[in-house]
Formats: structure tokens, sequence, C-alpha cells
């Protein structure tokens, strides 16, 4: 039985940073590049199933999009205890997004036909929390977003998972599988991964698979298939709070002409 | 008394045939059983890996120095130290005697008919013997006095990391062995006078035995107490024979015993001694390549070096007292993780065959393992290994079990992220590679980037010293006399890293060789003659343990370097302080790396007045953050070694300055100052700020200090 783990590298931003001069991303000079957070939460609930199971019985498989600097996220995950690491690239997924993420994860979860598939709620760079649904939707599979609660017995029907909604509350489900969850923080303590066990990794392979081992093709990925496109990314301007002072007629009239001005109205 | 052959004592005199036999059967079984204690516990010995140990001839050498001149035994305790070599010498020299008469009666005689144990030779033997045997009886009698009359709190085996309910916290039974020891101990000697003294009066009749009784002062003089009290020289004989046999048995006894029983440490404590490592815990061990799994889990991972060390513990306590976790109350006492895994050891290692893999993991909670909590109270301040006086070598095993720790994540959440941090960005402040030499900005001239020219002096900062803000201070006023004392020097900039000495100390292994090669490959593009530091963790990872990783490089400790400058009057001083102050010596500089005498001179050149604290240079307190605790927050209502260390500066009288000189104590001392209350009353200083005050500066005049 198979659990595939989707990860992703995240980039977190130096103090001071630069926008890249296509003015579209960062400067890569400025970035540094870790595993995601969340997905230190859902790599960890499929080894705790793993380790909960027989030996052998069970096998995590973490995936990701990217290109090669991505394999020290995999390794990390290798170092953790994960069987396999895959590694998906081609020059051609530049660009994509959340949706064809979703689709060419997808394209993994088809190959290996796992019992259950496991992403975090969402990335600490982009924010979009759409990938774990996408795979989903392109498999148009059972799924479940923001799980805070699992309890799920390897090759068991269904699972009954405890989702985290506004509020503090939860909601109980029970869901069919196999299905795709995207796993809270908090549901699990993740283990650490030690330099050593890092290292040690590094002798596991990691394997490379391209559009071709997927059948897909370069229409269906990257910026051409994207739903939607970076045009600009700009550090916004810091506003200054203002005070207005005067007597309450003053300060109302004051209000007005700033919100007409906004509106582009002549005073 | 023509014949002075006849000057002697006859061995089993009027004994009869079956007796003798009797008695040598006994011998014969009390050999047999130590011989069997010995096969036992060197098979356990085995059962730990092995080790290239080498130079057995020095090693050799300076055991016999260590035992002739008791210098590791009289270190803080000179009064045991010598009640023990008044045993030590007389066990030994009674040892040596009763060796010389079976060398003559069962060796030499027998085979080729060859005595020598007569005439003068013996009268001399006499002598020295009752010398031996008074000096051993007046050093286990102040023994028994310390032990039932002093109270010291080091003997005190109550433990700090177990409680009451625990099924190992009871130590009575090592309370009875103790007592048990000195009782044989002392009874040996005092029926051996008893035996002689019965002699004399038995054998007052012949002018061989009787004319000659003074060579044997102690038995003489209790043979006319004897007589005195009217004893017969037939009720002598008669008494003789019974206290004979319960001397005899007694000795093989304890002979037998030794394997088996504390009297062990008569073998493994010199045996320890002479496996001692001089860098142990400076130079941590390194982790062989091939080697799967970082640390110690289970006691065969322990190397036969170490099983033998635990087995050399005396239980002295000198460990437990100088210990600066157990004197906060923190679950941990150095002796008590030696013993405990003395205890499993036995427990797991002595039986004909190894018990299953899960029976010797060392890690939990049952008896004989050690908590984690305990591991983790270590400073790695190697107060505990300098001080014993068998050379046990506690922080290298602490650090091995933590290894394990670390890889199976059982540490501080705050610890994780503390690693995690480091791997990410090289430092511990989790601030961007870039901004390591941001305290340079402030700076009236640039300095030389080290990797682009060549510089005279390497300077390598550390973490504290080039981000935490307080320390930047400093940091920069160094750069100042450097810069006056036209040192040609520079940095590693953003090529320097966390220099990993405390990630070491913590078990992060791995993180550690990734930092220190990563380190030693900056230092190594550069063109220098030798590094400085102002950090005593990065002067001694730097100075003991790169070289293990083929980083050889000269480094100092600005302390050193500054003396030297002051000495040929590079730095001038435009005056003195007069300053009452006290010196703290930080740990990795002091009893890491013997660098005690620097700092002082140059605080006597700054016409400080030092006062020392009770604790100073080799048995210094340290101030807590060593070994990654700075990493991991103290327990709340705990008392903060730092803070018990501000207690005893402020007993001294008139105290202005608290002088240290590493940044970390900068950091733990001035936030204990105030939590404990001496705030107004003193100050805390680096040695570089008063050096500051009084050097006299060309150009710009000293940026203030401002505190
Ligand atoms: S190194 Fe220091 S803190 Fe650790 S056990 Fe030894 S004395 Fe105690
Ligand atoms: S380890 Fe050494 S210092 Fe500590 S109690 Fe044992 S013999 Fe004494």
């Amino acid at each position: 039985m198979k659990i595939v783990v989707a990860v992703k590298q995240v980039a977190a931003l130096d103090d001071d940073f630069e926008i890249r001069a296509d003015g579209l991303d960062v400067d890569e000079d400025f970035l540094m590049y870790d595993l995601n957070e969340w997905d230190d939460y859902s790599l960890e609930e499929a080894m705790k199933i793993k380790e909960a199971a027989a030996e052998g019985a069970v096998e995590v498989i973490a995936v990701s999009v990217g290109p090669e600097r991505v394999d020290e996220s995999l390794r990390k995950c290798l170092a953790k205890g994960a069987d396999r690491a895959i590694r998906v690239w081609d020059d051609a997924m530049e660009g994509s997004d959340a949706v064809t993420i979703g689709r060419i994860l997808a394209g993994v979860v088809k190959k290996e036909a796992p019992a259950m598939v496991f992403a975090g709620v969402q990335s600490s760079d982009q924010a979009n929390a759409a990938t774990g649904m996408a795979i989903a939707a392109s498999l148009d599979w059972p799924h479940a977003a923001v799980v805070a609660e699992l309890d799920y017995q390897p090759g068991a029907a269904t699972a009954r998972i405890k989702r985290e909604l506004e509020g503090g509350m939860l909601q109980a489900v029970e869901i069919d599988c196999p299905a795709v969850l995207t796993l809270q923080l908090g549901i699990n303590k993740p283990r650490y991964a030690s330099l050593r066990g890092i290292k040690q990794a590094a002798a596991k392979p990691i394997e490379h698979w391209s559009l071709g081992d997927l059948g897909l093709d370069a229409t269906q990925v990257g910026t051409t298939a994207a739903l939607s496109r970076v045009r600009r990314m700009e550090i916004p301007v810091k506003g200054r709070a203002q005070m207005i002072e005067g007597t309450i007629a003053e300060q109302a009239a004051k209000l007005i002409e700033i919100i007409k001005e906004y509106k582009g109205e002549a005073a | 008394m023509s014949d002075t052959t006849l000057v002697t004592r006859i061995l089993f005199q009027d004994f009869s045939s079956w007796s003798i036999t009797l008695f040598y059967l006994l011998g014969y079984t009390a050999i047999g059983i130590f011989a069997h204690g010995v096969y036992t516990q060197v098979r356990k010995y085995r059962r730990g890996r092995p080790l290239d140990i080498g130079a057995w001839r020095q090693r050799a050498v300076t055991m016999v120095q260590d035992m002739l001149t008791h210098r590791t035994l009289v270190r803080r305790d000179r009064k045991a130290g010598r009640a023990h070599a008044l045993i030590f010498f007389g066990f030994a020299l009674l040892f040596i005697g009763t060796a010389t008469i079976t060398l003559e009666y069962d060796i030499l005689q027998p085979l080729f008919g060859w005595r020598f144990w007569h005439s003068e030779f013996y009268l001399w033997f006499s002598l020295v013997l009752d010398i031996a045997g008074a000096g051993l009886i007046a050093g286990v009698l102040y023994m028994m006095y310390r032990r039932q009359w002093l109270k010291l709190p080091k003997l005190d085996y109550a433990r700090p990391d177990r409680s009451p309910q625990d099924p190992d916290y009871d130590r009575s039974a090592y309370r009875r062995e103790d007592w048990a020891f000195l009782w044989a101990l002392i009874l040996i000697g005092i029926t051996g006078f008893v035996l002689e003294a019965t002699r004399l009066v038995w054998l007052s009749g012949q002018p061989t035995v009787w004319d000659l009784r003074f060579w044997s002062p102690v038995g003489a003089v209790m043979a006319h107490a004897m007589q005195w009290f009217g004893l017969s020289p037939e009720g002598a004989g008669l008494f003789r024979s019974g206290l004979w046999w319960f001397h005899g048995l007694l000795a093989l006894t304890f002979i037998a015993l030794i394997p088996y029983s504390k009297i062990k440490h008569i073998v493994t404590a010199p045996t320890s001694l002479m496996l001692r490592d001089p860098l142990a815990g400076r130079r941590l061990p390194k982790v062989p390549e091939e080697q799967a799994s970082a640390g110690y889990q289970y006691i065969t991972d322990f190397k036969w070096k170490e099983l033998l060390h635990l087995d050399a513990c005396t239980k002295c306590g000198r460990c437990h007292e100088a210990c600066p976790a157990n004197a906060v109350g923190a679950p941990l006492s150095p002796r008590d993780v030696i013993l405990s895994l003395r205890e499993f050891a036995n427990q797991s290692l002595n039986a004909v065959t190894l018990p299953e893999k899960a029976e010797l993991d060392v890690h939990g909670k049952a008896p004989g393992q050690v908590f984690m909590e305990t591991l983790w109270s270590c400073r790695t301040c190697l107060a505990c290994v300098e001080i014993c006086p068998v050379a046990v070598e506690h922080v290298p095993i602490i650090v091995q079990m933590r290894r394990k720790l670390v890889e199976d994540g059982n540490m501080e959440p705050l610890l994780e992220k503390t690693l995690q941090t480091i791997h990410k960005t090289g430092n511990s402040f989790g601030e961007s590679k870039r901004k390591r030499a941001a305290w340079t900005k402030e700076l009236p001239f640039t300095i030389k980037d080290a990797r682009k020219e060549a510089v005279d002096m390497l300077w390598f900062v550390g973490d504290y010293a080039s981000f935490d803000p307080r320390n930047q201070k400093v940091t920069r006023a160094f750069a100042r006399l450097m810069h006056q004392a036209g040192v040609d020097f520079g940095l590693l900039f953003e090529g320097e890293m966390n220099a990993g000495n405390d990630v070491r100390r913590v078990g992060e292994e791995g993180l550690y060789e990734y930092l220190a090669t990563a380190n030693i490959t900056s230092i190594r593009d550069c063109e220098f003659k030798s590094v400085v530091t102002t950090d005593p963790h990065s002067y001694n990872t730097i100075r003991n343990e790169y070289p293990d990783f083929g980083g050889e490089f000269e480094i100092q400790h600005y302390t050193t370097v500054v003396r030297e400058l002051l000495l040929q009057g590079r730095l001038r001083l435009s005056k003195t302080l007069g300053y009452r102050v006290t010196f703290h010596d930080p740990c990795h500089l002091g009893r890491y790396n013997k660098g005690f005498d620097a700092p002082r001179d140059i605080l006597q050149m700054l016409g400080c007045e030092l006062v020392e604290m009770g604790r100073n240079r080799d048995n210094s307190f340290c101030c807590g953050a060593g070994g990654g605790r700075i990493w991991i927050p103290d327990a709340p209502g705990t008392e903060k070694p730092s803070q018990n260390r501000m207690h005893e500066a402020g007993a001294i009288e008139g105290l202005q300055v608290f002088v240290v000189s590493c940044p970390k104590d900068l950091t733990m001392f001035e936030d204990a100052l105030k939590t404990s209350g001496y705030e107004g009353k003193f100050v805390v200083r680096e040695l570089i700020e008063l050096i500051e005050e009084c050097v006299e500066y060309d150009e710009s005049p000293a940026l203030s200090v401002e505190v």
C-alpha cells in the first residue's frame, strides 16, 4: 500500500531583497529555500501510519515538482524516512500555477496508484492553498481540506477525519479512500531530520520524472496551460497614518475631502 | 645467636599438616574466585567497541607518576588525598611484603633452595611493614571519621536525577559497601598487629624473636601490653591460632572479592588513569563515516575504555560537587550518570551470553537507564572531567548519548528550531549571512576582507560577537584596539559560519561536520599567519577539533594577543583604573584550554585590584550557557548557574566590576546581574571594555562604549 505525499520547496525572503529585473518575482539571490513547513506535518503523518503498520506494508513516496534544487528538500524527506522520492520537472513546466501543478502531481498519483494522497494545506511562500485540491479535481477523487486529525488504517475503505473550520470548530467527516487530504499544522509533531540523516539519504536515489513519464504534453503544463499568470510583483509603498485634527465638523469635512480625492472626484 | 637465618618468622609454625593443606585449599579457592571475577570483567569490557590506545609506555609513566604523587587525589580535598596516600602506600607495601614471602616460601625455596627472608633483611622488612600497617590503619581511621562525622555533601549519595519512588534511587547498598570496605581494611590491619603481638608473647622465650621485638615496634608495644594484662605464652599460642585463621580468612575473602566490589578500583583506577585522554571533552570523538547511527544507544556502543572508566569511579563525589547543573538542582549529577551506567553494564554485560538488543538500551526510565532530562541538563563545562581523580571522562559519554537523542529528535522544540536555523542560515540568530559583518558599518575605518587580500591576523568573530547587539559594541571595541595597535587583520565576512563548538556539544554531529568543513574551506582559502577570536567557544573548536577535519590553524584568544600588544608597547595605556574587580574564567578559555593567566595579567596592567572568587581558574563555575544550553530555556522557578555565580561575586566586599572575557558570558551575566538583584551594586564588563577605557588612541577618540 502506498501513500503519496506531495511536497514543495518554498522560498523564504532575506531581510532586504530586490525584485527581479523583469518584475515578475524576487531576485533568486535573496531567496533561501527550504521544505514547506506544512509538508513536515503531512510527511510525518504518513510516516506514523507506516511505522504503526507491519514492516514493509506501507510505502511512503514523497513527490515534488520543480528544478534540481528541489532534490535537497526531497533528500530531507528521505532522511525522515520516506521510502522513495520523485521529482518531476521539464522546462515546459516553468510558470505552472496551482492548477497545472495539481495536474502534474495527479499524473504521478495515477502511475503510483496510492491508497492516500497527502499535501500541506498551503505553501508558506505562495499561500494559494489550492494545489492539494487541484490534485483531487484532476483525479476526481474524494477530498478534504484543512485536516486537523486523522484516523486511518492502511488499506481501510474509509478514513475518519476532523477538519478545522473557522472559529475553532472541528467538523468530523468520514471519507472514502483513496482520497486526497490537505493536512494542517499541528496535526502531529514532525520529527527532526538530523544532518547525518540527510547526508546518508544522499545515497538513496531520487527518481526524476519528466512530461513523457506522466503521459502529459507541453500544452497541458507551464505558462500556456496555467489559468493564472503573474503579471507583476511589487513591494507596496507603505502608507503613513495621519491624525485628522480639529473639531468634529472639521474632521468630517477633511475626511470627505480625502475620500473624494481617492475616488478621483474633484474636490 | 650465631645462625642469623634463625632470625625470621617461621611460617605455619606448629600448624598440623592438614590445616596447612586446608589453608592452601582456601587460598586456591580465593584465587579461583578472583580469577573468575577478572575474567567476567574483562569479558564485559571486551563487549564494548574496540579502540586503539597506543603510546602505552608514556601512559604507564604518567599513571605511575599520578599514583606516586597522588596529585589527582589531593586536589580540592587535601586531607582525604593524604589519608588515601597512607592507605595506598600502606596497602601496597603490605602487599609487596606478602608477595615477597610467597616468592621465597612457595617458589624460590622449594625450587632452588634459596632463602633470603631472614637476618637483617627480615628485620628491616618487619620494621617497614609495621610502619606500613600503622599508616594503613591511620588512613582508614580518618576515612571512617570523614564518612561518619564530616557529613560532606559530596559523600551524600542522594540522587538529583531520580526521585525516592524510583527503584534505583536507593544507594544504601553503596554505603554499606563503603563501610564494609573500610572495616575489612582496618580489621585486616588490626588483626595483623594483634597476631604479631601474640606471636611475640607466645615466643617470648626465644631470644631470636623476643630480643629483636622492637623491629616490629607496634607489635612489641602491644605484646608488652598483653603481658601486662597477664597473657601467658601458652594462652597467647592458643589465641594466636584462632586469630590466625580469622586474619587469614579475612585476607583471602578480600582478595576473592576484588573484582566484585569497590576494591576493584585498586586495579581499575590506575588503568583508567592510564587510558586518560588529555583532550577528553575538548575534542569530541568523530563519528566514523561507515557507522550508521551517530551516538550511543546501547551499552555495547560504548568503547571498552569507557566501560572501564565506569568501573574506576570511587564515588568520591568531586564531580558531583563541581557540577553546575547539580548545584542548581537540575536532574544531573555526573557521578550518578557514571554509576547508573556502571550498574547497567553490570546488569547486562556480565552474563555469559549477551541479552536481547532491547535490554541493552541505555536510554529510558528503567533502573540504570539515563533520563533524557539528565543528558540535556549538562552544560559540557568539563568541571567533572577536570577534577575526577581517576580520569573518568563524563562529557564524551554524555555527548555520545545526546547524539542518539538528537538523531531521534528527542530534544527541546526550541533547540530543534535553533539547529534548523543554524543549518539554514549558518548562524544561531537566524540572521541572513549577509548581515554577519553589519557591526563593522559603524566603525570609522574599514576592515580588510581576508578572502580578498592577505592579512597577518584572521579574526574569526563568532555568532554572539557578530549578531548580539550588546556584544557588537565589544566587538567594535576590539576592532578599534587592533586598529590602534596597527595589527594587519581581516574578517571572513559572510564566509564565516557558526564555528560549531556548541552544536557539536549538543550532539548534532552532522551539522557540526557541515559547519566545520565549511569554515575550514573558507579559512583555508585566505592568506594569513594566525587566527584570533574573542569567542572562547570558537577558539576551542578551531584549536582542538578542526584539526580532525583537516583544519590546522594557529589560533589565539584575544587575551593573549592583547597582552602581547601591551607588553610590546603597541598599545599604550593613558591611565589605570584602580577598580576592585573579580574575574570569571570562561569554561572554554580556562578549564578547556588553560588560558588562565593572560586575562589576569591584563587586569594587573590596567591597575585593577583582582579579588578572586572562591571558585576560580580550573574550578571556575560555568555560566550555564555551554553545551547548547544557551538555546534551551531553564525551567522557570529554578536558580540559574549564572545567578548562583552572581551570589558568589556579590559576596566580595566592595566589588565594582565583574569581568568576563567571553561573549556568551556577557549576555548570561548581565542578565543574571539583574535577576539576582545586584544591579547598581556592581557591573558586568567584558575585559575589552576595561582595556578600551585605558588605551591611548591616536586618531578618532574611542567611541564611547555606553552600556
Ligand atoms: S560537564 Fe559540567 S554540567 Fe556537564 S556533567 Fe560535567 S560538571 Fe556537570
Ligand atoms: S566520576 Fe570521578 S570524580 Fe566523580 S565520583 Fe567518580 S571518581 Fe569521583
